[in-house]
């Protein structure tokens, strides 16, 4: 077991270190820099900022000092735009928010999906497949930015339910609207994942044996389908992992949640390259970070996989 | 945004078109998709869509641009939507033509859903199919840069490309096709290796016919049942994408649009009382996703008649 | 009093492309300590017999008739009754061992299960039974081995843990759904002598379901053929071989190799076997049978008894088929 996280480690640094060279070259070609104003600045003025920030020195000594910085110190230095801010500080201010509604989201798109895969596959050809089928097409065509007006709409304009932005610290009723938004379509894919692995399972022959054993149908379900069924769901929180961090972007731009993706944006658009950098590696690390639990999660359910 | 990853899933194994003969295949196919209703109900709508976007500019005596002065400042009482100021669809909060503006985010969003799908299916599947007809370590390697690409959060990536190198959309086609061509190279691999071990590319093999002869006359024409069907369902996630990235305004520029744009814009406005801004644009949309939804999964299953 | 006795048993899938009669009107009995070989090629309807008696049938399929365990019906009973009857009183074993074992759980988690579900047993006490059933079925070092996984065992003795799982709780009747079909030559031999030894030992009665007539001679006593969900012909194994009465009977039997012939080729039933999409007028053989007459086209042939131990269901008479 440790040897196997030890290679995908081995894989996983190396993934991570692409992911930051590539980002830096392409930063450091792009034309215009962060200092590059409306006005120009006289000359020795530029010359001091970029001795300030190192930006007079040739590009690998840039880079290897920045990758120094993160790895040795954990630090993804100052920021370009927020004065008196670093990439640390902005980090932690926004971080803590994304996690929150993240977990949750997450936590959401994953039982409910689930279980509404697992029913829908039990109950086929019921009203609760019909409905659970129905469920998963409709929300397929409602991703986040989609979902997040809808919502706003709803609870907010029409009912009056619900705050339609802000945090205040993470009350729950500024948390649902966004975990809603960021789950559903989410949530809708693995409920068909599951729905259809949960059929193909049904149908194996070991199944077959279980019932022929005289198993009452819970126990076959939970404890011979319920993880075959589950496997290829496992390897799809990968992906929907990655996809969940990208859409944190909407739910921060439209519910003003204050977490990391309104910097990203912001920061983007002001080719801040610091906190660029910064959040693509954070987020990187921890969708690398994701995938190798995943990938240990998928190794420990089925015994076929030798570490 | 990954919405197709479930389904790229069951296409890396799904049975299409393998081992069947040609033709019959295809009659057959094609019989079965017609008789699924909610599959040619997609493509009914798909059509109208597509001559709303080709022929929609030609209904309405506003351009996409123009400003109806006449409404600007009271959008919300005048901007309404009403056939006496040929409005149809009502005007966006800067009193320019909704209806000009649907027509022309329709053109842009279905022009990068197919070119960005377009992209990505070529070199998915050159991508794919080389890897899994060659086998060994360079399917190993190839594959394993697709897996390391595979976790690097693309989105940002792609708004990092579109910041730093402008936002066109000449560069929103290139960067949402290179990034989407991932799945479709595994799909591509899968099928490869399986149709490789069919006895008929083994047989191709024993009697000496080429390498690049047997990928063309074997192992493309079998993989061409998979890649349309991913290729369907590909459009919906282009379209999607790049919906994302104009909601988020890195997108087209003004004074165009896109089915994103609007709707961005359209819930920007959505307090003040003006939802036909968000529920026009989003009708589109929606229905639009749902159609290409159902003629993918139509087409699927009728090149791959296996009960899910 | 039968065993198990089933009349005019019918079991229908429906499919997308129609209705598949699997199963038309079979009935037969099985007494205590009988063993009872059915023989049919694939699509004979032979193992959906048996996946109807126990209720083990796909969710398109239905059954109608009527099936009697020890006296009382148990067809289409609800699942919680029949599974007081399943692996307690019939056990079912399968074609293919690779498959029919969870490849997710342990072999001790799998088989233990059936003594702590039917039996009431602490794990502990089952855990000894099930290396006690283990060793029976000639597994070496089965203390050991049965933490193990099935893909961690060779197919033959995966099919020897399948033998084991369904002695547990000592059935009354085994039901066995081409044990060897999936096996090596040389393990099917092996399987097939366990399965005799055990059924002597045990005194179970036993369905043998096979399409391999090779394998009943030496381990069944009474055998059923059947083609197209109907019954063709059953007897006593010993009348069947050396006196076959029905013209598919025959095709069968001269398709098994032997050694005393000289043929330098296998004679083979000409035709496929038949679409069981479409229903039949007549008889199902009739398409292939070299014996076939107008009438069989027409008109199927009813199941009649010709002797004590012998029906048949045949337009031709047993002189004609001969």
């Amino acid at each position: 077991m440790l040897s196997f996280i030890i290679r995908r480690l081995a894989v996983a640094i190396p993934t991570l270190l692409i992911l930051v060279v590539f980002s830096y070259v392409i930063m450091y070609a792009a034309p215009g820099g962060p200092f590059d104003m409306e006005r120009a600045l006289p000359q020795e003025v530029m010359d001091n900022l970029n001795a300030k920030y190192g930006l007079d020195k040739p590009l690998v000594v840039q880079m290897f000092n920045y990758v120094y910085n993160v790895v040795v110190h954990f630090d993804f230095g100052p920021s370009y735009m927020y004065k008196n801010q670093t990439v640390n500080d902005i980090i932690a201010q926004g971080f803590p928010v994304t996690l929150t509604y993240g977990f949750w989201s997450f936590v959401v798109a994953v039982v409910v999906g689930m279980s509404l895969g697992v029913m829908a596959a039990i109950y086929h050809n019921s009203w609760l497949d019909y409905l659970a089928v129905g469920i998963s097409i409709g929300a397929q065509v409602l991703p986040n930015f989609v979902m997040a007006p809808i919502l706003v709409l709803v609870f907010t304009l029409w009912l009056g339910w619900l705050p339609g932005g802000g945090w205040q610290g993470g009350q729950w009723q500024y948390v649902i609207m966004p975990v809603i938004a960021l789950s559903t379509s989410f949530m809708a894919s693995i409920a068909r994942l599951t729905r259809s692995s949960m059929l193909e399972v049904l149908n194996a022959n070991y199944i077959r044996t279980a019932r022929a054993k005289g198993l009452p149908m819970r126990r076959v379900i939970f404890r011979h389908a319920l993880k075959p069924a589950l496997l290829p769901v496992v390897s799809y929180l990968g992906p929907a992992f990655v996809a969940m961090i990208t859409g944190s972007v909407v739910v921060d731009m439209y519910f003003s949640t204050g977490g990391i993706g309104v910097f990203f944006v912001n920061s983007a658009l002001n080719r801040d390259y610091s906190v660029i950098m910064g959040i693509t590696i954070l987020t990187g690390a921890l969708t690398i970070l994701f995938n190798l639990v995943v990938d240990i999660l998928y190794a420990w359910i089925d015994p076929k996989i030798r570490y | 945004m990954i919405l197709n990853r479930a389904k790229a899933k069951e296409l890396e194994t799904a049975q299409i078109g393998a081992e069947i003969e040609g033709r019959s295949l295809w009659a057959d196919a094609r019989i079965r998709f017609f008789r699924n209703k909610a599959a040619v109900g997609g493509l009914i709508i798909l059509i109208l869509v597509g001559l709303f976007a080709a022929f929609g500019q030609h209904m309405t005596p506003w351009s996409n641009e123009e400003v109806d002065w006449a409404v600007l400042g009271q959008v919300d009482t005048m901007g309404r939507p009403s056939f006496e100021s040929k409005h149809y669809f009502g005007t966006d909060d800067l009193g320019r033509d909704l209806f000009a503006r649907t027509v022309q985010g329709t053109q842009i969003s279905l022009m990068v859903g197919l070119i960005g799908a377009l992209i990505a299916v070529v070199v998915g599947t050159v991508y794919g199919a080389t890897a899994g007809y060659h086998g060994g370590r360079i399917d190993n390697v190839m594959m394993r840069i697709v897996d390391v690409m595979l976790s690097i959060p693309y989105m940002f990536v792609l708004i990092l490309l579109l910041v730093i190198f402008g936002r066109s959309v000449l560069m929103l086609f290139v960067g949402i096709g290179l990034i989407s061509w991932l799945d479709m190279a595994r799909i591509a691999r899968g099928q490869t290796l399986s149709i490789k071990n069919k006895e008929f590319v083994e047989a191709a093999h024993a009697i000496g016919v080429r390498p690049s002869t047997i990928i063309r006359r074997h192992i493309v024409p079998n993989l061409l049942g998979v890649v349309i069907v991913y290729a369907t369902l590909l459009v919906p996630t282009m379209i999607i994408f790049e919906s994302f990235i104009s909601f988020l305004g890195l997108g087209v520029q003004e004074p165009a649009t896109s089915w994103g744009a609007l709707i961005s814009e359209g819930a920007k406005q959505m307090q003040y009382g003006t939802l036909w801004m968000l529920l026009y644009p989003l009708f589109f949309f929606v229905i639009t996703l749902f159609a290409f939804f159902f003629v993918g999964d139509g087409l699927r299953d009728a090149l791959d008649p296996k009960d899910r | 009093m039968a065993l198990l006795e089933i009349k005019d048993l019918t079991v229908k899938f429906e499919t997308n492309d129609g209705i598949v009669s699997a199963v038309n009107g079979v009935s037969f009995n099985v007494r205590e300590g009988d063993t009872l070989a059915i023989v049919g090629e694939s699509g004979s309807g032979k193992s959906q017999t048996a996946f109807a008696a126990i209720g083990l049938l796909a969710r398109n399929g239905h059954a109608t008739g009527s099936v009697k365990w020890d006296g009382q019906e148990i067809l289409n009973l609800p699942e919680a009754k029949l599974n007081r009857i399943r692996a307690d009183e019939i056990a079912m074993i399968f074609q293919d061992p690779m498959t029919s074992l969870n490849p997710f759980l342990k072999v001790s988690d799998q088989m233990e299960e059936v003594l702590t579900l039917h039996r009431g047993m602490s794990r502990k006490q089952a855990r000894a039974e099930c290396v006690r059933m283990l060793d029976a079925v000639r597994i070496p070092d089965a203390a050991a081995r049965i933490t193990m996984y099935p893909h961690e065992f060779s197919g033959g003795m995966r099919q020897r843990i399948m033998i084991a799982m369904s002695l547990l709780c000592r059935p009354r009747l085994l039901i066995a759904d081409e044990p060897t079909t999936a096996l090596d030559v040389t393990v099917q031999a092996q399987i097939m002598d366990l399965l005799r030894d055990i059924q002597a030992e045990f005194n179970t009665a036993m369905i043998l379901i096979t399409h391999d007539l090779g394998i009943v001679a030496g381990s069944c006593e009474r055998t059923m053929v059947m083609y197209g969900g109907r019954i063709m012909e059953r007897g006593t194994t010993a009348e069947i071989f050396a006196n076959p009465t029905h013209p598919y009977t025959l095709g069968l039997l001269d398709a098994v190799p032997r050694l005393d012939r000289k043929e330098d080729t296998l004679p083979t039933i000409p035709g496929e076997p038949p679409d069981m999409l479409r229903g039949f007028r007549g008889c199902p053989f009739e398409p292939r049978c070299p014996k076939a007459i107008e009438r069989c086209k027409a008109e199927a042939p009813a199941l009649e008894r010709v002797s004590e131990t012998r029906v048949r269901a045949c337009h031709r008479s047993p002189e004609e088929v001969a």
